[in-house]
């Protein structure tokens, strides 16, 4: 039996309850680093297989017969922008063809965000980290340099940070066409102060390809549901275009492929 | 600190705020004045704002430390308005088109915010009810009392 609740008018109920939120993000923050290490599928499905038969049928039958390799990321809000973060700088480390491209657009989207009317001195700081760690990559550091970097708390929340603010600059600037996308009764310039910018708010397609296209990477995410169909299916960040990274979803969170 | 330079460079009308010393970047004082053609015009406000480690990816909280009664004031002096909440986090059930914390938010804001906060108090989301309820259905009562928190802010 629970405790009868009797409301106490001097307790601060509002701080009890953002403790608990704390809390549980602690655990979870234990349990799972931001970017793990590459995991072969075998061990995936066994932990998978603990609680669903159905992933680890995709996982066996399908996603294991094209890739080798995941990453997880941490469940808590932004391992979608987290893993494409990641992933795609790890490409950048073996591949440089795109370096050059990608570097010139990361640098010259801080005056567009400015241009949008994002005040400079609140964004300069997330890009200057945002350009540090593609200075990195540029001057091929390790991988465990970059995988140290996205799990140092601080430096990888403010690169989440910068494509949150990249996406939301681009909503911002196609309004016109977006708009129509949006739940609710609201504004563009709302909608991502309320669901783009803030850390922790998870994405959705419109996130994905207002990020896509910012950036000009295209990213092919595998949908992994508990649906009957024994494979998964997946869709192209923009439709025809040859993904340069490859993420995995479940209901609720992303994690990154490897072939 | 950016955001320091910032205020002490462009300082918005009405409102003073800086680090309490040098070493410490994490608490900051705050004087808000009364804004002019409302009854809590011609006080000077004293608050402080204490930014989580985090800043600005969380949102700083604030206080004043003088006495205030207002809907969106608790009786302890802590504020109570969207701009200092992240959605989800959401005490007051605030109206989606509230203006929520993000990392791009300023101290700037917040304290543009408080200051529109005095100058139209919102008695949806009430952190004082008995002040809501004042402010409602006994104006009169109401404008004395901050009239009172006026002199009084003014050591009158």
């Amino acid at each position: 039996m629970a405790e009868e609740f009797v409301y106490d008018p001097e307790r601060n109920y509002d701080e009890a309850t953002l403790a608990q939120l704390r809390d549980m993000e602690k655990e979870i923050a234990d349990r799972q680093n931001l970017i793990s290490n590459r995991i072969a599928f075998d061990k995936l499905s066994e932990e998978y297989a603990k609680e669903d038969e159905i992933y680890r049928t995709k996982i066996q039958g399908d996603l294991k017969n094209r890739y080798d390799y995941v990453r997880k990321t941490r469940g808590d809000g932004n391992c979608f922008f987290r893993a494409f973060g990641f992933a795609y700088l790890e490409k950048l480390l073996t591949d440089q063809t795109d370096l050059k491209r990608f570097k010139d657009v990361a640098q010259n989207s801080k005056s567009e965000l400015v241009k949008l009317g994002f005040p400079e001195f609140t964004i300069e700081d997330f890009h200057e980290t945002f350009m540090e760690v593609v200075g990195k990559v540029e001057n091929q550091c390790s991988l465990d340099e970059l995988l140290e970097t996205f799990n140092n708390q601080g430096l990888s929340d403010y690169i989440v940070v910068y494509l949150r603010l990249l996406v939301s600059g681009f909503l911002q600037k196609e309004a016109d066409f977006y708009s129509c996308f949006i739940e609710g009764d609201r504004s563009m310039k709302e909608f991502c102060n309320q669901e783009v910018e803030p850390m922790g708010k998870e994405s959705d397609h419109i996130h994905i390809i207002a990020l896509t296209n910012v950036l000009g990477v295209p990213v092919r995410v595998e949908y992994m549901d508990r649906g009957d169909s024994l494979r998964c299916n997946q869709h192209v960040f923009p439709e025809d275009s040859t993904p340069l990274v490859t993420l995995l979803y479940r209901p609720g969170h992303y994690d990154i492929l490897y072939t | 600190m950016a955001e320091y330079k910032q205020l002490t460079l462009n300082p918005p009308e009405g409102i003073i705020a800086g680090p309490v010393n040098e070493e410490n970047f994490f608490e900051w004082e705050a004087l808000i004045m009364g804004p002019e053609g409302t009854c809590f015009e011609g006080g000077v406000f004293p608050a402080r704002l204490t930014f989580p480690p985090d800043y600005p990816l969380g949102p700083p909280k604030m206080k004043f430390t003088c006495d205030l009664f207002h809907p969106n004031i608790y009786p302890d002096g802590r504020v109570c308005i969207s701009i200092l909440h992240a959605p989800g986090d959401d005490p007051m059930g605030y109206e989606t088109s509230a203006e929520r914390w993000s990392p791009v938010q300023s101290v700037e804001k917040i304290l543009l915010s408080v200051v529109s906060m005095l100058a139209e108090p919102n008695d949806e989301s009430a952190a004082n009810v008995d002040a809501a309820k004042m402010w409602r259905d006994e104006r009169d009562k109401f404008e004395e009392m901050a009239v009172k928190h006026v002199r009084k802010s003014l050591g009158l």
